[in-house]
């Protein structure tokens, strides 16, 4: 696994698609930090400005942005 | 994961249906194998479930992955992935090819099959909608509605699913354009009351169609198809989609199961097709009409696998693959 890459997601509180990513970093064990864009709304905008979506999850690896639960992109990205 | 092999029923589909499915057959000491593909189906972006017994309100996400856990405490397996081809011999074998999110094609074989793929949320089928899709034009209020907080939003509907997302949605937007194609709406009554305490929150527009979704980067506006407060140009940030589903049948067609007229795989009332071994459940049938349910689901798919399974009892010996594998099944071959 690379741990060297931080995790952040964008998610909100009622959304499947975030609560199966954060099962899915759970469940690989890696550690990730979790923004709620329905309260933040600097961290939304952010989200916004880096992907243009406003469709979430939005999963930030290191450099790059995954829009949606890309499993598989995420499990090469992290190499879990 | 589920070994590639041979099971004694293949479940594909992971909402309400399989998981019914799949919680009777452990019951009936079969061995089911579930091809999960979109998990929880429609229950779980559905928020909150007020109609489902013994649980009332509870998170839909939540419901499906108690009825998963109890699929798995009652010995069903399941595989991630896609079906990429069904194939039927004639000796009655089903052999699924499935496609795991890795890119492995993993093959499995049963004699008996329940189709529960459910149903695909339907699109407005306009000219830039893909491009929009996620950029103010969203399928899920569960999902997106929260990031619109303080935002004015439309959202095109008119039955049940829309009504509860208006309910959601009125949580965080400031103000909601409810466009309704009809002059009525066919949503539960009590759904509809609860709307209503919103007030001038939600504008509902009946007898109007979105004509056209505007915008480059980000929905802008959306065009509809007569004026209201004087202009046919409605300027909103968000624009959900909340007009019905169509069933999801094309690995059923492709083994030649007959669907009705309206597109839906055609059962009787022990979910039997008209193919042997292969039984449907769930938003996919064209059971109870337009009733699409949690609870219809799971039922029905409770019947597919009491189906099922009565199936591998009287006609169990069908399948050539089980010739080749210990069973429990009456009436299987001799050795030979």
């Amino acid at each position: 696994m690379d741990e060297d890459k931080k995790v952040i997601i964008y998610s909100t509180p009622t959304c499947m698609y975030c609560k199966m990513a954060k099962e899915f970093f759970d469940e690989k064990g890696v550690s990730y930090e979790d923004i709620n864009v329905a309260e933040d709304e600097a961290a939304r905008n952010l989200m916004i400005e880096k992907t243009g979506q406003m469709g979430v999850p939005v999963i930030n690896v290191g450099e790059e942005y995954i829009v949606g639960f890309d499993q598989e992109k995420l499990s090469s990205l992290l190499g879990v | 994961m589920s070994e590639p092999g041979v099971y004694d029923l293949i479940i594909i589909g992971s909402g309400a249906a399989g998981y019914g499915a799949a919680i009777y057959a452990g019951r009936y000491l079969m061995k089911p194998v579930v091809i999960r593909g979109k998990f929880g189906g429609e229950t779980a972006t559905a928020g909150q479930i007020w109609n489902y017994p013994g649980v009332p309100g509870a998170d839909g996400y939540e419901l499906m992955k108690a009825m998963e856990k109890q699929a798995l405490d009652s010995e069903a397996t399941q595989v991630d992935g896609k079906v990429v081809s069904a194939k039927r011999d004639d000796g009655g074998c089903y052999t699924i090819t499935v496609e795991t999110p890795k890119g492995e094609q993993l093959e499995y074989q049963a004699n008996t099959l329940i189709f529960a793929q459910g149903a695909e949320r339907r699109r407005l089928g306009l000219p830039n909608e893909d491009e929009l899709t996620g950029k103010g034009v969203h399928y899920c209020v569960t999902c997106d509605g929260p990031v619109y907080g303080g935002k004015e939003i439309a959202i095109v509907g008119g039955g049940d699913a829309s009504v509860k997302g208006i309910i959601d949605l009125a949580k965080y937007v400031s103000k909601i354009y409810f466009i309704v194609r009809s002059d009525k709406l066919r949503a539960e009554p009590i759904n509809i009351e609860e709307m209503e305490k919103l007030g001038n929150q939600v504008e509902i527009l009946y007898e109007t169609k979105v004509e056209a979704i505007n915008g480059e980067s980000k929905l802008e506006s959306v065009t509809l198809s007569k004026e209201y407060n004087g202009s046919k140009d409605l300027k909103v940030d968000g624009l959900f989609v909340e007009i019905g589903a169509d069933p999801q049948v094309a690995v059923a067609e492709s083994i030649g199961v007959e669907l009705d007229e309206n597109g839906y795989i055609r059962v009787n009332n022990l979910m039997e097709t008209n193919i042997s071994g292969a039984f449907a459940a769930g938003d996919t049938v064209n059971a109870f009409g337009a009733f699409k349910q949690t609870i219809t689901a799971a039922a029905t798919g409770a019947v597919a696998a009491t189906s099922a399974y009565n199936y591998r009892r009287t006609k169990g010996n069908l399948c050539e693959v089980h010739w080749r594998v210990p069973s429990d099944v009456e009436g299987k071959p001799a050795e030979s």
